[in-house]
Formats: C-alpha cells, structure tokens, sequence
C-alpha cells in the first residue's frame, strides 16, 4: 500500500541493536514513580480528584507513560465516582494489555480519550514546531460532547511546554471552568514557563529521575544489544532518564562520549587531525551529534569543577581519572567560568547560527588553554 | 471470517458508514471501517468517534469474525465492481489481510484488528419510543436551520429534543436557537418517551439523520440515555451518537405570549417579495423593513451601495401601524419551513421578538428578533 499522506511518524527510528521502547499510550507498565501513583490513586479514592493534573519532570522519565497509565485507569472505570460504595478500592492503575480500554488508547481510538500534541503539518509535510491554537480548541469542543463509553473523559496535552501563547489561553479557558467527569493531564518539562493562571489551577505532580540502577536495568531489557559496562555508562549520561538513554543510544551517544574523552584524557596535548575528524563526524546530517556534544562536553567539564570542589561527580572510573587531572590544572571557580563560556558558545550557536565545527573546535581549544 | 454478499447491498452499506468516516485522519483505524460477520449477515460499522453508524447487509457464510479495512478504499472497490456481482470477503488466517474477490478481481487489504476499534455501547439506554421516518423528518427540518454555529455557546450547537406540556397535552418537542431566531416543533409524545431526559442532539448526528431518514420511511426506534442517542432503521441500520453534555437555556422565556399585533400574509408571495426587495440589502446586514398599515405591507431595502428598493403588497392587519425590520435570510429560512397558504406574525412592537406560525398548522412555532432599520 502507498504511504498515506497524513501518516505521522511515530518516533524516530532506534539505531542498531537497540528496540524502540514502548509508546506511551501502548506502554502497559510504569518504571518507578510509586509515589505519584499512589497520590493519584488517593485523590481518586477520596472521590476528590482533581479535574487537572500537571505532571512534571525530566524529559523521558515516564510523564506521558504516567498520564496515559491513569487515563486507561478511569477510562475502564464504569462509574463517576463509583455507585457501589462497598466494592475495594482499587490499590493499582494496572489495566491489563487485553481489556477494551487498553487497547483503544492503544490504537488511539478510544472515543472518550483525547491526545493533544503538536499536529501535522501538511503544507510542510512535517510536525509543528508547536502546539497551536487550533489543537488546543478540540479539547472544548471534545469536552462539550457526553462520554461514550465509560463515565470518564480525559484529555491528555502531551509536551504542555509545546502550547503557543494562543492555545495556552484556549486551554486554560477549559481549566478554568472544567465540565464533570473530565479530567486533564498535561505533561511539562519545564512548568516554572507555563502561564501562571495554568499552573495554578493543576494538581501539580513531580516526576524525578529514577534511580541509576532502574534505567541500567530499563536499558539492559529494552537495547539488550548493550553489555553492563555501555548499559552503565548510558544510564549515568541519561541522567535518571529511560528517554534520554534510548536517544543517547539512537545517536551513538556512547561513541561521542569515548571520542569526547579520548580528546580529553589527551590534554594537554590536542591532536589537529583527530580533533577536526571528531568535530567533522559530529556536525555532519541533522546535527544531533553536536547537541549531543552542547551537552556532553559541559557536563564533563562540570563534573571537572565538582571533583575539584571534592564532590563526586557520576561518572565511569576511567572518566573520573581524566577528570580528576584536568581538575588538577586549575581552580573550580576557573572551571566554572569555563562551563559558563562553553555552555554559551553552544547556546550562540543554535541561537545566531554560528558554524557548528567552528564552535566544537573553539570549545576544545579553551580546554587546551585552561589545562596549557 | 468468509463471506458472499451481494454488490449492490454491500454498496448501499458502505454508502451509509463511510460517509461519517472522515477522509484525513492521523489515527489510523479510524479510517478504517469494521466488518462483523454472524449468523447470515455482515455488519458494517463506521465512526468518528462522535458519532457511530452501523448498517448490516444479509451474507452467505457460516464462519463469524470481525476486522477493519480502510472504508474509502473499499467503498472505491465495490463501486468499481459491475452491477450484480457476488463478492467474497475473507479474513486471512493471520488477520492481517482480508482478501476481496469478485468475478475475475482480486484485491487484498491490510487490516487492522476489530478489538482496536471503538464501538458504542447501547445496553445502557434506558428511554426508547418508536416515531414515524415522516414525523421524525419534520422535527428536523422544522428546527434544524436554526442551530447555532458559535462555538462558545456550544450546548446551542443542536437541536434540544425532550418530552413538555402543551395545553395539559404531553408533546415531544424539538427546539433549535441560535439567539436570534429560535424553531420549536412539537408532536404527541410517543409511548415510552414520558420521562426521557431532554437530550441535545449535536449538528453532526442531525445531518447524518437527516441524510439516513431520505431512504427510509418506515418507523425509526429511538432509544436515548444522557449521554447518547440511536436511531435504527428496521434492523439494517443504527445511528449512535454522543449528546451535546450542556443545559439548554429555559427557551419559553423568549416566547412571547402577549403580543397583540397580528400579520396574515400569504406566504409564497410574501418569501418572493423578501427575496426581491433583500438583492438591495448589503451583504452584511440583510435587512428588509416591513411597514404595515391597515391591509398593506411595504416591504423595503436601502443600502447606501446599492440602491433602494420597495415592494407593496396585501395582507391581512388590523391593529396600529407599525415599522418593524428583520433579516431577510432569517425571514426566508421560516417561511420555507412553513407548509401551509398563510403565514401568521404576532407582533408587539418594533424592538420585541416577534411570533411566526403557520396560519392553519400549530405544531410549529418560530420566534424571530426584528432588526433595527
């Protein structure tokens, strides 16, 4: 069959020997965040449930995972509020992967479910760049027809932080005169940047990292192509998050990390040719490779000024070796300043398009000079 | 899954589901439509997720299953197929592809598994009454012109359907505003309805209705709860939908009931004296003003682009003369709904809403604001 023309695509592609990880909305299990679901489930039980949840945190640690878990959780509920006061209530939001409701959230057909993301854009052929307003008004014309399966509605605005300014607005229209049995999730990395009157009117949920031996374990089952030393390493650049390790994965994360501290551990010494093919291979394609450095390198050099204030940074013992030199050469507040400017040299570059191999070069070569 | 279903039955079927099928969607399945096959029928089922059509058609076949393909790409087919053919759908043992076969064509579809798609359930609806295809047909088009188009007041966007009192009598009644003219149509409540919840049915469902109540003309069962409404035709075809989840404002309150000044027009010559003296009347406003004396109606229009225009004609008035203005598509919008010779206005003055009727039928009642001109 053709490809259809307004076919989104679901997720970038997973790179060699790793598997896709579940999407949200067929994901049947959380990893971690008890505490989040046991608040949730004790609002529901209380029959106080707030009409609108915002639930927060680090990119990839489970936020959408969360919203879709508890949506299918009320969406399989037959009764608002529940009529039989003396059935048990329930301990779990686990719905089964073969209950109705599960697999129509799954298919994304379930009709008393709505999913507000960033829409297709079909003049361009690509996703929006953000949530328009347009999107965000389906959530009240959705919300002003009846349920027709259960007794619940849910809408669910995955990436809130990805609302324009206009459909903030249109949303916050809805949150502030919520219809019954309608419940709102929105997920947000950054929910100190959503509109005040938003914030203000959710239960706010936060999500933390999970711990490094949850992702190490997350990573070992799902990219089963990486050995415990990679699947450690991952975990620790992934910074509590199953998402972020999978990316890093998908972009050879672990590749730019040993090529970033085979540059490193070389210092003072930095070999021309094998700097340039470094920064050659990292801005080369769509670029992921030098986001990627935008935050490995800053990161290292943090984790420099950390060992030299004597904390402990994370990091592998052969990267702590490496570090723990460079830390030697100069003062903390040196390395600070440092991380400072190269985190800025980075910002300039996506912000006024500076040549990209220029910026790693330039990056490297303030290293040299700190360590000179 | 393995079926022989005629062409032209299968055709007829898929006419009715795919038209709720909306033709871009980002979810696949819902482009999609689900076929059920049980005991010598094949039922075919479409939806929006708003609004959910079924229609079965009479199959050879023993083996039951279900599964979904794409509705336009079916329909396409066995549109393409000659008249009076026999086509054979079968369900792959692996479920991922229904093979079509017909004389000498055979095609093959990727489908998606029936569990995925979303159903409407209808054990929960408590109300069912049964009205005839010809009264159902005049609730609507009575009514129907007059549902709102703005979307902030959403719970205006159908028509309010729900059992009243009129004149001790108890009626089924159908109201529709926009809040500047409101339709209301009434019609002896049908055994069983007596304590149905007033339900607002949204525009949607009422065109896909309308559209199903053109081919059918035997009694419809309506079956209705707060949350969802069904409408099935014989036992071949269903309408569900969900119901518009608003309170429909307290409407009597802007039906007047002491006006005193009464109009008789004729109402064919009176819609295409409206029509005539409206050509003259901007695009934006549509006015027309009627000046009424004793026995007369001038009807006129100025638009300082245009022109003016004025037109003469007789009726029946007897009370103080008055100037009065309306849109001339509100007025013609009524006037088409009314059936009978005469049309009557009850007025009471220039800026209070006015009564429109049907001189000889009582059943419906149309309120109108004037303009001010």
């Amino acid at each position: 069959m053709s490809e259809d023309d307004f076919s989104v695509p679901e997720a970038e592609e997973a790179g060699e020997g790793t598997l896709a990880l579940p999407l949200p909305r067929e994901n049947p299990e959380l990893i971690g965040h008890e505490a989040a679901e046991a608040a949730f489930l004790a609002a529901y039980n209380a029959r106080r449930l707030p009409h609108a949840w915002l639930v927060a945190g680090p990119a990839g640690v489970g936020k959408a995972s969360f919203a879709f878990r508890a949506a299918r959780f009320l969406l399989a509920q037959q009764e608002a509020g529940g009529l039989l006061g003396d059935m048990a209530p329930p301990t779990a939001l686990t719905i089964a992967p073969d209950h109705p409701a599960f697999r129509l959230v799954a298919s994304g057909a379930h009709p008393d479910l709505l999913v507000v993301e960033r829409g297709w854009d079909e003049k361009r052929k690509r996703l929006r760049s953000e949530i328009v307003v347009d999107d965000a008004r389906a959530t009240a014309a959705f919300l002003h027809l009846t349920p027709s399966q259960g007794a619940w509605r849910v809408v669910i605005v995955d990436g809130a932080d990805d609302m324009n300014r206009n459909a903030a607005n249109a949303l916050l229209k809805v949150l502030e005169e919520p219809p019954k049995r309608a419940v709102l999730f929105l997920t947000s990395e950054s929910p100190g940047r959503l509109l005040p009157t938003i914030r203000s009117r959710c239960r706010i949920l936060y999500m933390n990292g999970l711990p490094q031996d949850t992702v190490v374990a997350a990573i070992r089952r799902y990219m089963p192509g990486f050995g415990a030393d990679d699947a450690a390493t991952l975990a620790q650049l992934a910074g509590g998050s199953i998402g972020r390790a999978r990316s890093l994965a998908a972009q050879d994360g672990l590749a730019v990390q040993h090529g970033l501290f085979d540059l490193l551990g070389g210092l003072p010494k930095l070999p021309g040719e094998s700097l340039h093919a470094f920064a050659e291979k990292l801005v080369r394609g769509e670029g992921s490779g030098f986001r990627l450095l935008a935050d490995l390198l800053p990161r290292a050099v943090a984790a420099t000024a950390m060992l030299g204030l004597g904390r402990e940074p994370a990091a592998s013992p052969s990267e702590r070796v490496i570090l723990a030199r460079l830390a030697a050469h100069r003062s903390p507040a040196h390395w600070v300043e440092l991380w400072r400017r190269i985190g800025q040299l980075f910002a300039a570059a996506d912000g006024i398009e500076l040549d990209r191999k220029a910026v790693v070069l330039d990056a490297f070569f303030a290293l040299e000079d700190a360590v000179r | 899954m393995k079926l022989t279903i005629e062409r032209a039955a299968l055709l007829k079927a898929l006419g009715h589901v795919q038209s709720v099928v909306e033709r871009r969607n980002t979810i696949p399945i819902l482009s999609n439509v689900l076929l059920r096959g049980a005991d010598g029928k094949l039922a075919l089922s479409a939806t929006d997720m708003d609004i959910e059509m079924i229609s079965a058609v009479p199959a050879q076949g023993a083996k039951t299953g279900g599964t979904t393909v794409p509705a336009h790409t079916l329909y396409d087919i066995t549109r393409k197929l000659p008249e009076g053919a026999q086509v054979l759908l079968e369900l792959g043992s692996d479920k991922g592809q229904m093979t079509l076969r017909s004389g000498r064509s055979t095609f093959t579809l990727a489908c998606l598994p029936a569990e995925d798609y979303p159903v409407m359930s209808g054990s929960d609806l408590a109300h069912n009454f049964t009205i005839s295809a010809a009264d159902l047909k005049r609730l609507i088009d009575r009514t129907r012109f007059a549902i709102s188009t703005e979307e902030t007041r959403y719970y205006l966007n159908g028509i309010y359907l729900h059992a009243a009192k009129s004149n001790d009598v108890n009626m089924l009644r159908a109201v529709a505003t926009d809040g500047h003219r409101l339709a209301r149509m009434e019609l002896p409540l049908p055994d069983g309805a007596a304590g149905m919840p007033g339900v607002i049915v949204p525009r949607k469902a009422v065109g896909e209705l309308r559209k199903l109540l053109d081919e059918f003309d035997q009694d419809v069962a309506v079956s209705l709860s707060d949350t969802k409404i069904r409408f099935a035709f014989g036992d071949s075809t269903v309408l569900t939908s969900k119901l518009i989840d608003g309170t429909f404002p307290d409407y009597d309150r802007v039906i007047p009931t002491g006006n005193d000044k009464v109009l008789e027009v004729e109402c064919k010559s009176f819609a295409a004296a409206v029509d005539r003296v409206s050509t003259i009347s901007s695009e934006k406003s549509r006015a027309v003003k009627l000046a009424i004396e004793r026995n007369s109606l001038t009807l006129s229009a100025t638009s300082p682009e245009n022109g003016t225009a004025s037109e003469e004609i007789e009726v029946r008035y007897s009370a103080s003369p008055i100037e009065i203005g309306f849109n001339s598509r509100y007025l013609l919008d009524i006037t088409e709904q009314i059936e009978g010779e005469g049309a009557k206005f009850v007025m009471a003055d220039a800026a209070s809403p006015t009564l429109v009727r049907d001189a000889t039928d009582g059943s419906a009642l149309y309120v109108l604001m004037p303009m001010r001109v």
